[in-house]
Protein backbone atom coordinates (compact mmCIF):
# COMPACT_ATOMS: atom_id res chain seq x y z
CA UNK A 1 0.00 0.00 0.00
CA UNK A 2 0.56 3.72 -0.01
CA UNK A 3 0.75 6.27 -2.73
CA UNK A 4 4.60 7.65 -1.69
CA UNK A 5 4.85 10.73 -0.06
CA UNK A 6 4.59 12.93 -3.38
CA UNK A 7 6.63 15.54 -2.44
CA UNK A 8 9.09 17.95 -3.92
CA UNK A 9 12.55 17.58 -2.89
CA UNK A 10 13.49 18.17 0.45
CA UNK A 11 13.99 21.55 2.00
CA UNK A 12 11.19 24.30 3.55
CA UNK A 13 8.33 22.57 1.70
CA UNK A 14 9.10 18.66 3.03
CA UNK A 15 9.57 20.67 6.37
CA UNK A 16 6.08 22.31 6.16
CA UNK A 17 4.63 19.17 4.75
CA UNK A 18 6.13 17.15 7.85
CA UNK A 19 4.20 19.55 10.70
CA UNK A 20 1.20 19.47 8.96
CA UNK A 21 1.00 15.38 8.59
CA UNK A 22 1.84 15.18 11.81
CA UNK A 23 -0.59 17.59 13.40
CA UNK A 24 -3.12 15.43 11.41
CA UNK A 25 -1.44 11.83 12.80
CA UNK A 26 -2.10 13.58 16.46
CA UNK A 27 -5.68 14.81 16.13
CA UNK A 28 -6.94 11.40 14.78
CA UNK A 29 -4.71 9.60 17.53
CA UNK A 30 -7.19 12.01 19.66
CA UNK A 31 -10.12 11.80 17.60
CA UNK A 32 -9.68 7.23 18.09
CA UNK A 33 -8.68 7.02 21.59
CA UNK A 34 -10.32 10.01 23.46
CA UNK A 35 -13.52 8.39 24.13
CA UNK A 36 -12.13 5.08 24.78
CA UNK A 37 -9.65 6.72 26.97
CA UNK A 38 -11.95 9.12 29.06
CA UNK A 39 -14.07 5.39 29.42
CA UNK A 40 -11.03 3.86 30.82
CA UNK A 41 -10.53 7.25 33.20
CA UNK A 42 -13.75 7.19 34.33
CA UNK A 43 -13.71 3.71 35.33
CA UNK A 44 -10.70 4.59 38.13
CA UNK A 45 -12.81 7.83 38.82
CA UNK A 46 -10.17 10.28 37.19
CA UNK A 47 -12.65 13.03 35.69
CA UNK A 48 -10.60 14.78 33.26
CA UNK A 49 -13.23 17.47 32.84
CA UNK A 50 -11.70 18.59 36.45
CA UNK A 51 -8.34 18.48 35.21
CA UNK A 52 -9.54 20.88 32.44
CA UNK A 53 -10.95 23.30 35.04
CA UNK A 54 -7.98 23.46 36.97
CA UNK A 55 -9.32 25.66 40.04
CA UNK A 56 -11.93 27.20 38.70
CA UNK A 57 -14.16 23.98 39.38
CA UNK A 58 -13.70 23.26 42.83
CA UNK A 59 -15.42 25.64 44.11
CA UNK A 60 -19.26 25.67 42.97
CA UNK A 61 -21.12 27.73 45.42
CA UNK A 62 -18.66 27.75 47.62
CA UNK A 63 -18.99 24.00 47.95
CA UNK A 64 -16.07 22.01 47.43
CA UNK A 65 -15.90 20.51 43.89
CA UNK A 66 -15.84 16.38 44.92
CA UNK A 67 -15.18 15.20 41.13
CA UNK A 68 -11.62 15.27 39.79
CA UNK A 69 -8.76 13.18 40.28
CA UNK A 70 -9.42 10.68 42.90
CA UNK A 71 -8.08 7.18 40.75
CA UNK A 72 -9.42 4.35 42.59
CA UNK A 73 -9.47 0.74 41.25
CA UNK A 74 -12.68 0.33 43.56
CA UNK A 75 -14.81 0.50 40.61
CA UNK A 76 -13.15 -2.21 38.49
CA UNK A 77 -12.85 -4.12 42.08
CA UNK A 78 -16.46 -4.13 42.33
CA UNK A 79 -17.30 -5.03 38.79
CA UNK A 80 -14.96 -7.66 38.76
CA UNK A 81 -16.81 -9.78 42.20
CA UNK A 82 -17.95 -12.88 41.51
CA UNK A 83 -21.30 -12.39 41.22
CA UNK A 84 -20.80 -9.72 38.02
CA UNK A 85 -18.16 -9.37 35.20
CA UNK A 86 -17.17 -12.77 35.04
CA UNK A 87 -20.13 -14.28 35.56
CA UNK A 88 -21.49 -12.28 33.04
CA UNK A 89 -18.64 -12.95 30.66
CA UNK A 90 -18.64 -16.68 31.31
CA UNK A 91 -22.37 -16.40 30.57
CA UNK A 92 -21.36 -14.90 26.91
CA UNK A 93 -18.76 -17.35 27.00
CA UNK A 94 -21.34 -20.39 26.90
CA UNK A 95 -23.84 -18.26 24.51
CA UNK A 96 -21.18 -17.61 22.12
CA UNK A 97 -19.82 -21.48 21.98
CA UNK A 98 -23.15 -23.12 21.53
CA UNK A 99 -24.04 -20.12 18.97
CA UNK A 100 -20.52 -20.64 16.70
CA UNK A 101 -20.80 -24.53 17.26
CA UNK A 102 -24.39 -24.28 15.28
CA UNK A 103 -23.59 -21.67 12.99
CA UNK A 104 -20.33 -23.79 11.78
CA UNK A 105 -22.25 -26.76 11.82
CA UNK A 106 -24.75 -25.71 9.39
CA UNK A 107 -22.73 -23.27 7.44
CA UNK A 108 -19.29 -25.29 6.92
CA UNK A 109 -21.38 -27.83 4.59
CA UNK A 110 -23.14 -24.86 2.85
CA UNK A 111 -19.98 -22.20 2.64
CA UNK A 112 -18.06 -25.23 0.83
CA UNK A 113 -20.99 -25.55 -1.31
CA UNK A 114 -21.32 -22.26 -1.91
CA UNK A 115 -17.61 -21.92 -2.75
CA UNK A 116 -17.58 -24.91 -5.39
CA UNK A 117 -20.66 -25.14 -6.47
CA UNK A 118 -22.36 -23.50 -10.29
CA UNK A 119 -25.84 -24.33 -10.27
CA UNK A 120 -29.33 -22.69 -9.58
CA UNK A 121 -30.55 -22.04 -5.99
CA UNK A 122 -27.36 -20.16 -4.96
CA UNK A 123 -28.82 -16.90 -5.67
CA UNK A 124 -31.86 -17.95 -3.09
CA UNK A 125 -29.57 -18.87 -0.41
CA UNK A 126 -27.68 -15.50 -0.89
CA UNK A 127 -30.76 -13.99 -1.10
CA UNK A 128 -31.81 -15.78 2.13
CA UNK A 129 -28.84 -14.85 4.11
CA UNK A 130 -29.07 -11.37 3.28
CA UNK A 131 -32.48 -11.35 4.89
CA UNK A 132 -31.25 -12.79 7.76
CA UNK A 133 -28.79 -10.49 7.75
CA UNK A 134 -30.55 -7.21 7.45
CA UNK A 135 -34.01 -8.57 9.05
CA UNK A 136 -35.33 -5.84 11.95
CA UNK A 137 -34.50 -7.67 14.90
CA UNK A 138 -37.90 -7.77 16.31
CA UNK A 139 -39.57 -9.15 13.32
CA UNK A 140 -37.82 -12.11 15.12
CA UNK A 141 -37.21 -11.77 18.88
CA UNK A 142 -41.35 -10.77 19.58
CA UNK A 143 -42.31 -14.13 17.86
CA UNK A 144 -38.89 -15.86 19.67
CA UNK A 145 -40.55 -14.13 22.95
CA UNK A 146 -43.57 -15.75 22.73
CA UNK A 147 -42.64 -19.32 21.51
CA UNK A 148 -39.63 -19.04 23.98
CA UNK A 149 -41.96 -18.17 27.06
CA UNK A 150 -44.32 -20.74 26.16
CA UNK A 151 -41.70 -23.59 25.80
CA UNK A 152 -39.53 -22.81 28.73
CA UNK A 153 -36.90 -21.64 26.35
CA UNK A 154 -36.72 -17.90 27.69
CA UNK A 155 -33.62 -16.82 29.46
CA UNK A 156 -31.88 -20.36 28.61
CA UNK A 157 -28.59 -20.83 26.75
CA UNK A 158 -29.78 -22.59 23.69
CA UNK A 159 -32.93 -20.62 23.34
CA UNK A 160 -30.40 -17.14 22.85
CA UNK A 161 -28.21 -19.65 21.29
CA UNK A 162 -30.56 -19.79 18.27
CA UNK A 163 -31.89 -16.35 18.19
CA UNK A 164 -28.31 -15.48 17.84
CA UNK A 165 -28.27 -16.75 14.53
CA UNK A 166 -29.49 -13.34 13.53
CA UNK A 167 -26.23 -11.70 13.59
CA UNK A 168 -23.83 -14.44 13.17
CA UNK A 169 -25.29 -17.17 10.81
CA UNK A 170 -25.34 -15.47 7.29
CA UNK A 171 -21.65 -13.82 8.64
CA UNK A 172 -20.32 -17.14 9.29
CA UNK A 173 -21.08 -18.82 5.61
CA UNK A 174 -19.95 -15.75 3.68
CA UNK A 175 -16.63 -15.58 5.39
CA UNK A 176 -16.50 -19.27 5.17
CA UNK A 177 -17.11 -19.41 1.83
CA UNK A 178 -14.51 -16.92 1.39
CA UNK A 179 -11.94 -19.15 3.01
CA UNK A 180 -13.13 -22.07 0.96
CA UNK A 181 -12.82 -20.07 -2.96
CA UNK A 182 -9.23 -19.34 -1.57
CA UNK A 183 -8.39 -23.08 -1.71
CA UNK A 184 -6.56 -23.57 -4.86
CA UNK A 185 -8.82 -25.42 -7.38
CA UNK A 186 -5.89 -27.24 -8.77
CA UNK A 187 -6.25 -28.86 -5.45
CA UNK A 188 -9.88 -30.35 -5.82
CA UNK A 189 -8.75 -31.53 -9.49
CA UNK A 190 -5.53 -33.24 -7.48
CA UNK A 191 -7.98 -34.45 -5.27
CA UNK A 192 -10.37 -35.74 -7.90
CA UNK A 193 -7.29 -37.42 -9.83
CA UNK A 194 -6.24 -39.59 -6.83
CA UNK A 195 -10.17 -41.00 -6.72
CA UNK A 196 -11.06 -39.05 -3.42
CA UNK A 197 -14.59 -38.95 -3.00
CA UNK A 198 -16.12 -35.75 -2.57
CA UNK A 199 -16.53 -35.98 1.45
CA UNK A 200 -13.01 -37.30 1.71
CA UNK A 201 -11.31 -33.90 -0.65
CA UNK A 202 -12.99 -32.12 2.09
CA UNK A 203 -12.64 -33.59 4.85
CA UNK A 204 -8.89 -34.87 4.48
CA UNK A 205 -7.56 -31.89 1.96
CA UNK A 206 -9.55 -28.68 2.38
CA UNK A 207 -10.82 -29.13 5.75
CA UNK A 208 -7.20 -28.98 6.93
CA UNK A 209 -6.43 -26.29 4.69
CA UNK A 210 -9.08 -23.88 5.81
CA UNK A 211 -8.90 -24.50 9.72
CA UNK A 212 -6.64 -21.15 10.23
CA UNK A 213 -10.45 -19.63 8.38
CA UNK A 214 -12.49 -21.40 10.68
CA UNK A 215 -10.61 -20.23 13.56
CA UNK A 216 -10.86 -16.40 12.54
CA UNK A 217 -14.36 -16.99 11.50
CA UNK A 218 -14.96 -17.85 15.10
CA UNK A 219 -13.10 -15.14 16.66
CA UNK A 220 -14.97 -12.61 14.36
CA UNK A 221 -18.36 -13.84 15.20
CA UNK A 222 -17.40 -14.21 19.15
CA UNK A 223 -16.97 -10.31 18.85
CA UNK A 224 -20.65 -9.98 17.41
CA UNK A 225 -22.41 -11.87 20.06
CA UNK A 226 -20.08 -10.38 22.96
CA UNK A 227 -21.63 -6.99 22.19
CA UNK A 228 -24.87 -7.77 20.94
CA UNK A 229 -27.55 -5.75 23.01
CA UNK A 230 -30.60 -5.93 21.69
CA UNK A 231 -30.94 -9.50 21.12
CA UNK A 232 -29.46 -10.81 24.41
CA UNK A 233 -31.68 -8.20 26.12
CA UNK A 234 -34.79 -9.53 24.69
CA UNK A 235 -34.33 -12.73 25.22
CA UNK A 236 -32.07 -13.13 28.44
CA UNK A 237 -33.47 -13.02 31.73
CA UNK A 238 -30.81 -13.38 35.28
CA UNK A 239 -29.48 -16.52 34.24
CA UNK A 240 -27.83 -15.62 30.95
CA UNK A 241 -27.49 -12.36 30.88
CA UNK A 242 -24.42 -11.36 28.80
CA UNK A 243 -21.88 -8.68 29.29
CA UNK A 244 -23.47 -5.77 26.77
CA UNK A 245 -26.60 -6.58 28.92
CA UNK A 246 -24.84 -6.25 32.24
CA UNK A 247 -22.79 -3.15 31.09
CA UNK A 248 -25.76 -1.42 30.50
CA UNK A 249 -27.75 -2.47 33.55
CA UNK A 250 -24.64 -1.18 35.48
CA UNK A 251 -23.94 -4.86 36.72
CA UNK A 252 -25.63 -5.75 39.78
CA UNK A 253 -27.11 -2.25 40.10
CA UNK A 254 -30.72 -2.27 38.46
CA UNK A 255 -31.81 1.38 38.59
CA UNK A 256 -29.25 3.21 36.01
CA UNK A 257 -28.89 7.06 37.05
CA UNK A 258 -26.53 9.85 36.81
CA UNK A 259 -25.04 9.63 40.26
CA UNK A 260 -21.31 9.45 40.76
CA UNK A 261 -21.72 5.79 41.86
CA UNK A 262 -23.21 4.35 39.03
CA UNK A 263 -21.35 6.31 36.13
CA UNK A 264 -18.25 4.98 37.36
CA UNK A 265 -19.02 1.44 37.82
CA UNK A 266 -20.26 1.56 34.11
CA UNK A 267 -17.18 2.71 33.19
CA UNK A 268 -15.70 0.45 34.66
CA UNK A 269 -17.90 -2.39 33.33
CA UNK A 270 -17.89 -0.94 29.88
CA UNK A 271 -13.60 -0.91 29.99
CA UNK A 272 -13.68 -4.35 31.39
CA UNK A 273 -15.94 -5.46 28.31
CA UNK A 274 -14.12 -3.57 25.89
CA UNK A 275 -10.86 -5.21 26.83
CA UNK A 276 -11.01 -9.02 24.96
CA UNK A 277 -13.08 -7.96 22.29
CA UNK A 278 -10.39 -5.28 21.04
CA UNK A 279 -8.09 -7.57 21.57
CA UNK A 280 -9.77 -10.50 19.54
CA UNK A 281 -10.88 -7.91 17.14
CA UNK A 282 -7.27 -7.01 16.65
CA UNK A 283 -6.03 -10.31 16.14
CA UNK A 284 -7.96 -10.91 13.45
CA UNK A 285 -7.89 -7.29 11.98
CA UNK A 286 -7.05 -8.47 8.75
CA UNK A 287 -10.24 -9.97 8.05
CA UNK A 288 -11.94 -7.24 9.35
CA UNK A 289 -13.22 -6.23 6.12
CA UNK A 290 -14.11 -9.72 4.77
CA UNK A 291 -16.29 -10.24 7.88
CA UNK A 292 -18.01 -6.63 7.84
CA UNK A 293 -18.81 -6.56 3.80
CA UNK A 294 -19.83 -10.29 4.18
CA UNK A 295 -17.00 -11.83 2.63
CA UNK A 296 -17.15 -9.39 -0.58
CA UNK A 297 -13.16 -8.11 0.23
CA UNK A 298 -10.37 -10.15 -0.19
CA UNK B 1 -24.57 -35.78 -11.96
CA UNK B 2 -23.63 -34.94 -8.74
CA UNK B 3 -25.80 -32.00 -8.15
CA UNK B 4 -28.76 -33.66 -6.22
CA UNK B 5 -26.40 -34.52 -3.32
CA UNK B 6 -25.19 -30.80 -3.37
CA UNK B 7 -28.80 -29.56 -2.22
CA UNK B 8 -28.79 -31.64 1.04
CA UNK B 9 -25.70 -29.59 2.47
CA UNK B 10 -28.15 -26.63 2.54
CA UNK B 11 -30.91 -28.68 4.60
CA UNK B 12 -29.34 -27.65 7.82
CA UNK B 13 -28.77 -24.52 6.67
CA UNK B 14 -32.06 -23.80 5.94
CA UNK B 15 -33.53 -25.86 8.94
CA UNK B 16 -32.02 -22.75 10.85
CA UNK B 17 -32.70 -20.28 8.81
CA UNK B 18 -36.62 -21.67 9.21
CA UNK B 19 -36.75 -21.33 13.18
CA UNK B 20 -35.46 -18.16 13.06
CA UNK B 21 -36.24 -15.81 10.05
CA UNK B 22 -39.70 -17.73 8.27
CA UNK B 23 -41.10 -19.34 11.11
CA UNK B 24 -40.90 -15.52 12.76
CA UNK B 25 -42.10 -13.85 9.78
CA UNK B 26 -45.29 -15.73 9.66
CA UNK B 27 -46.19 -15.66 13.48
CA UNK B 28 -45.40 -11.76 13.19
CA UNK B 29 -48.03 -11.58 10.04
CA UNK B 30 -49.94 -13.74 11.92
CA UNK B 31 -49.94 -11.31 15.05
CA UNK B 32 -49.79 -8.23 13.24
CA UNK B 33 -53.22 -9.21 11.16
CA UNK B 34 -55.11 -10.48 14.49
CA UNK B 35 -56.36 -8.91 17.07
CA UNK B 36 -55.73 -9.89 20.56
CA UNK B 37 -58.73 -12.32 20.69
CA UNK B 38 -57.06 -13.85 17.35
CA UNK B 39 -59.98 -12.52 14.75
CA UNK B 40 -58.36 -11.32 11.38
CA UNK B 41 -58.65 -7.51 11.00
CA UNK B 42 -56.47 -4.50 9.72
CA UNK B 43 -56.83 -2.51 12.68
CA UNK B 44 -53.47 -2.96 14.03
CA UNK B 45 -52.09 -0.98 10.55
CA UNK B 46 -54.70 1.39 10.85
CA UNK B 47 -52.79 1.81 14.68
CA UNK B 48 -49.91 2.33 13.28
CA UNK B 49 -50.22 4.72 10.49
CA UNK B 50 -52.51 7.04 12.74
CA UNK B 51 -49.69 7.08 15.08
CA UNK B 52 -47.83 10.43 14.88
CA UNK B 53 -45.18 8.69 17.27
CA UNK B 54 -44.73 5.86 14.14
CA UNK B 55 -44.40 8.72 11.69
CA UNK B 56 -41.77 10.54 14.02
CA UNK B 57 -39.46 7.70 14.40
CA UNK B 58 -39.79 6.77 10.68
CA UNK B 59 -38.31 10.33 10.05
CA UNK B 60 -35.69 10.11 12.84
CA UNK B 61 -34.57 6.95 11.57
CA UNK B 62 -34.07 7.94 7.83
CA UNK B 63 -32.33 11.43 9.25
CA UNK B 64 -29.94 9.33 11.79
CA UNK B 65 -29.47 6.60 8.96
CA UNK B 66 -28.65 9.21 6.06
CA UNK B 67 -26.30 11.60 8.44
CA UNK B 68 -24.56 8.70 10.16
CA UNK B 69 -23.79 6.53 6.71
CA UNK B 70 -23.01 10.02 5.10
CA UNK B 71 -20.28 10.98 8.15
CA UNK B 72 -18.90 7.22 8.13
CA UNK B 73 -17.74 7.87 4.94
CA UNK B 74 -16.43 11.12 4.64
CA UNK B 75 -14.40 10.09 8.29
CA UNK B 76 -13.48 6.86 6.93
CA UNK B 77 -12.33 8.61 3.17
CA UNK B 78 -10.31 10.89 5.43
CA UNK B 79 -8.47 8.40 7.25
CA UNK B 80 -8.16 6.43 4.13
CA UNK B 81 -6.31 9.18 2.59
CA UNK B 82 -3.85 9.84 6.02
CA UNK B 83 -3.19 6.02 5.95
CA UNK B 84 -2.39 5.93 2.21
CA UNK B 85 0.82 8.36 2.64
CA UNK B 86 3.87 6.78 3.95
CA UNK B 87 5.29 8.19 7.12
CA UNK B 88 6.83 6.30 10.06
CA UNK B 89 3.71 5.34 12.43
CA UNK B 90 1.10 4.52 9.82
CA UNK B 91 1.07 0.95 10.87
CA UNK B 92 0.37 1.88 14.73
CA UNK B 93 -1.85 4.46 13.39
CA UNK B 94 -4.33 1.97 11.66
CA UNK B 95 -4.34 0.08 14.38
CA UNK B 96 -5.22 3.27 16.49
CA UNK B 97 -7.72 3.76 14.18
CA UNK B 98 -9.55 0.46 14.27
CA UNK B 99 -10.18 0.30 17.68
CA UNK B 100 -13.64 2.16 17.92
CA UNK B 101 -14.85 -0.63 16.04
CA UNK B 102 -14.58 -3.16 18.44
CA UNK B 103 -16.89 -0.73 21.07
CA UNK B 104 -19.96 -2.66 21.62
CA UNK B 105 -22.70 0.07 20.19
CA UNK B 106 -24.52 0.36 23.65
CA UNK B 107 -21.22 1.45 25.39
CA UNK B 108 -20.56 3.93 22.04
CA UNK B 109 -23.55 5.05 23.57
CA UNK B 110 -22.84 5.75 26.89
CA UNK B 111 -18.78 6.69 26.21
CA UNK B 112 -20.40 9.84 23.84
CA UNK B 113 -23.00 10.94 27.40
CA UNK B 114 -23.19 14.55 28.06
CA UNK B 115 -21.70 12.62 32.10
CA UNK B 116 -18.25 11.18 30.00
CA UNK B 117 -16.69 12.38 27.50
CA UNK B 118 -18.55 15.52 26.71
CA UNK B 119 -18.18 17.10 30.55
CA UNK B 120 -14.73 16.83 29.75
CA UNK B 121 -14.87 18.60 26.12
CA UNK B 122 -17.08 21.19 27.85
CA UNK B 123 -14.72 21.83 30.62
CA UNK B 124 -11.70 22.37 28.51
CA UNK B 125 -13.76 24.56 26.23
CA UNK B 126 -14.96 26.70 28.59
CA UNK B 127 -12.24 26.92 31.40
CA UNK B 128 -8.83 26.73 28.42
CA UNK B 129 -10.60 28.16 26.00
CA UNK B 130 -12.87 31.03 27.48
CA UNK B 131 -16.03 29.76 25.18
CA UNK B 132 -19.07 29.97 26.64
CA UNK B 133 -21.00 27.06 28.21
CA UNK B 134 -23.19 25.07 25.32
CA UNK B 135 -26.19 23.22 26.82
CA UNK B 136 -25.55 19.36 26.29
CA UNK B 137 -29.68 18.23 25.96
CA UNK B 138 -30.45 20.84 23.68
CA UNK B 139 -31.35 19.32 20.09
CA UNK B 140 -28.69 20.90 18.27
CA UNK B 141 -26.41 19.29 20.07
CA UNK B 142 -27.68 15.99 20.85
CA UNK B 143 -28.88 15.00 17.51
CA UNK B 144 -24.78 15.92 15.96
CA UNK B 145 -23.56 13.70 18.67
CA UNK B 146 -25.53 11.05 17.93
CA UNK B 147 -24.99 10.86 14.27
CA UNK B 148 -21.14 11.54 15.02
CA UNK B 149 -20.98 8.76 17.90
CA UNK B 150 -22.78 6.16 14.86
CA UNK B 151 -20.34 7.37 12.40
CA UNK B 152 -17.24 7.35 15.10
CA UNK B 153 -17.65 3.50 15.55
CA UNK B 154 -18.07 2.44 11.93
CA UNK B 155 -15.74 4.86 10.06
CA UNK B 156 -13.04 2.21 10.68
CA UNK B 157 -15.18 0.02 8.84
CA UNK B 158 -15.19 2.17 5.51
CA UNK B 159 -11.61 3.21 6.20
CA UNK B 160 -10.70 -0.80 5.73
CA UNK B 161 -13.10 -1.67 2.48
CA UNK B 162 -11.27 1.70 1.11
CA UNK B 163 -7.81 0.49 1.93
CA UNK B 164 -8.55 -2.94 -0.02
CA UNK B 165 -9.79 -1.14 -2.85
CA UNK B 166 -6.72 0.93 -3.14
CA UNK B 167 -4.56 -1.58 -2.61
CA UNK B 168 -6.63 -3.41 -5.79
CA UNK B 169 -5.50 -0.35 -7.96
CA UNK B 170 -2.39 -1.43 -11.02
CA UNK B 171 0.47 -0.03 -9.96
CA UNK B 172 0.73 1.34 -13.70
CA UNK B 173 -2.12 3.42 -12.89
CA UNK B 174 -0.41 5.14 -9.59
CA UNK B 175 3.04 5.15 -12.03
CA UNK B 176 1.60 6.79 -14.34
CA UNK B 177 0.02 9.88 -12.59
CA UNK B 178 3.17 9.73 -10.29
CA UNK B 179 5.15 10.34 -14.13
CA UNK B 180 3.01 12.66 -14.89
CA UNK B 181 4.05 15.01 -11.85
CA UNK B 182 0.77 14.62 -9.98
CA UNK B 183 0.77 15.81 -5.91
CA UNK B 184 0.20 13.02 -3.75
CA UNK B 185 -3.35 14.95 -3.09
CA UNK B 186 -3.91 15.15 -6.53
CA UNK B 187 -3.21 11.31 -7.42
CA UNK B 188 -5.55 11.22 -4.29
CA UNK B 189 -8.32 12.96 -5.60
CA UNK B 190 -7.55 11.78 -9.72
CA UNK B 191 -7.18 8.14 -8.92
CA UNK B 192 -7.81 6.82 -5.44
CA UNK B 193 -11.25 8.52 -5.28
CA UNK B 194 -12.76 6.81 -8.18
CA UNK B 195 -11.83 4.13 -7.75
CA UNK B 196 -13.52 3.45 -4.11
CA UNK B 197 -16.77 4.82 -5.20
CA UNK B 198 -16.89 3.17 -8.42
CA UNK B 199 -15.97 -0.47 -6.00
CA UNK B 200 -19.34 -2.48 -6.01
CA UNK B 201 -17.34 -3.88 -2.52
CA UNK B 202 -17.54 0.12 -1.27
CA UNK B 203 -20.58 0.48 -2.45
CA UNK B 204 -22.55 -2.95 -1.44
CA UNK B 205 -20.63 -1.91 2.40
CA UNK B 206 -21.98 1.54 2.06
CA UNK B 207 -25.68 0.62 1.73
CA UNK B 208 -25.26 -2.07 4.53
CA UNK B 209 -24.44 0.18 6.73
CA UNK B 210 -27.14 2.87 5.68
CA UNK B 211 -29.75 -0.45 6.43
CA UNK B 212 -27.75 -0.97 10.12
CA UNK B 213 -28.09 2.48 10.46
CA UNK B 214 -32.03 2.65 9.89
CA UNK B 215 -32.65 -0.93 12.27
CA UNK B 216 -30.30 1.55 14.77
CA UNK B 217 -31.03 0.70 18.70
CA UNK B 218 -28.08 1.04 21.10
CA UNK B 219 -27.44 4.65 20.58
CA UNK B 220 -30.46 5.79 20.28
CA UNK B 221 -31.65 4.15 23.80
CA UNK B 222 -28.72 5.68 25.66
CA UNK B 223 -29.17 9.11 24.32
CA UNK B 224 -33.17 8.47 25.24
CA UNK B 225 -32.27 7.55 28.81
CA UNK B 226 -29.97 10.42 29.03
CA UNK B 227 -32.83 12.81 28.11
CA UNK B 228 -35.24 11.36 30.90
CA UNK B 229 -37.06 8.86 28.52
CA UNK B 230 -36.01 5.83 29.95
CA UNK B 231 -38.75 3.54 28.52
CA UNK B 232 -41.43 5.97 27.47
CA UNK B 233 -42.76 6.94 23.90
CA UNK B 234 -42.16 10.47 22.57
CA UNK B 235 -38.55 11.47 22.80
CA UNK B 236 -37.19 12.96 20.39
CA UNK B 237 -34.76 10.63 19.47
CA UNK B 238 -36.53 7.84 19.19
CA UNK B 239 -35.83 5.93 16.48
CA UNK B 240 -38.18 3.01 14.66
CA UNK B 241 -36.59 -0.18 16.23
CA UNK B 242 -35.96 2.29 19.54
CA UNK B 243 -40.04 2.74 19.31
CA UNK B 244 -40.20 -0.53 18.74
CA UNK B 245 -38.58 -1.19 21.87
CA UNK B 246 -40.87 0.88 24.06
CA UNK B 247 -43.95 -0.07 22.57
CA UNK B 248 -42.83 -3.50 23.62
CA UNK B 249 -41.39 -2.72 27.00
CA UNK B 250 -43.03 0.45 28.06
CA UNK B 251 -45.80 -0.67 31.09
CA UNK B 252 -48.27 1.90 30.34
CA UNK B 253 -48.96 0.86 27.00
CA UNK B 254 -50.17 -2.75 27.85
CA UNK B 255 -48.50 -4.63 25.56
CA UNK B 256 -49.48 -3.96 22.40
CA UNK B 257 -48.28 -7.02 20.56
CA UNK B 258 -50.35 -6.81 16.82
CA UNK B 259 -49.34 -2.99 16.70
CA UNK B 260 -45.20 -4.03 17.24
CA UNK B 261 -45.35 -6.54 14.79
CA UNK B 262 -46.99 -4.03 12.23
CA UNK B 263 -44.48 -1.67 12.71
CA UNK B 264 -41.42 -4.64 12.93
CA UNK B 265 -42.89 -5.74 9.61
CA UNK B 266 -43.02 -2.29 8.11
CA UNK B 267 -39.56 -1.87 9.49
CA UNK B 268 -38.47 -5.16 8.02
CA UNK B 269 -40.14 -3.97 4.40
CA UNK B 270 -37.60 -1.35 4.31
CA UNK B 271 -34.56 -3.47 5.04
CA UNK B 272 -35.92 -6.08 2.55
CA UNK B 273 -35.74 -3.51 -0.54
CA UNK B 274 -32.45 -2.61 0.92
CA UNK B 275 -31.27 -5.89 0.62
CA UNK B 276 -32.49 -6.02 -2.85
CA UNK B 277 -30.18 -3.41 -4.08
CA UNK B 278 -27.24 -5.16 -1.86
CA UNK B 279 -28.23 -8.58 -3.50
CA UNK B 280 -27.59 -6.36 -6.86
CA UNK B 281 -24.03 -5.37 -6.04
CA UNK B 282 -23.17 -8.69 -4.54
CA UNK B 283 -23.71 -10.27 -7.86
CA UNK B 284 -21.69 -6.89 -9.98
CA UNK B 285 -18.73 -8.61 -7.22
CA UNK B 286 -19.88 -11.98 -8.64
CA UNK B 287 -20.31 -13.44 -4.89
Amino acid sequence: MGLGTGDGPQGRRAWKTRVLLYAVVGVVFVYSLWPILTMFLEGYNVDLGAVFAGKAIRFIGGLSYSGGINPTPYYFLQALGAEAYPRLALNTLVVSALSISIALAVGIPAAYALARLDVRGKTLVSYLLLALRTVSQFVVIIPLYITYSALGLYDTFPGIALAEQMLILSVAVWMLKGFFADVPRDVYEAATLFGKREWQTFRRVVLPMVAPGIVVTTMFALVLIWNDFLIADSLTGAATKTVAVGVWEGLSITQLSFSAVTWNGLNAAGTLAYIPAMAVMLAVRKYLARGFSLGLTD
Amino acid sequence: MESFRWYLVFVPLSAVMGLVVVYPLAFSLYLSLTNTAGTPELSNYAAMLSASTFWSSLNISLLYSLTSTILAVAIGLVLTMLLTYRFRFRGLLEVVCLLPLAVAPIVVGTVFAPSGFWDDVQSFLVFQLHQPYFNELSPSFFFPTMFVSEAWEWAPLIMLVALSVVQGIPKETTEAAELSGATFLQKFRMVVLPAIFKSPVMQFVVVLRFIDAMRAFEIPLAWSNWLGYTNSLGSPVDTISLYLYKLLYAPSLGFPIGVASAVALALFGITLTGSLVLLRLMRAVGG
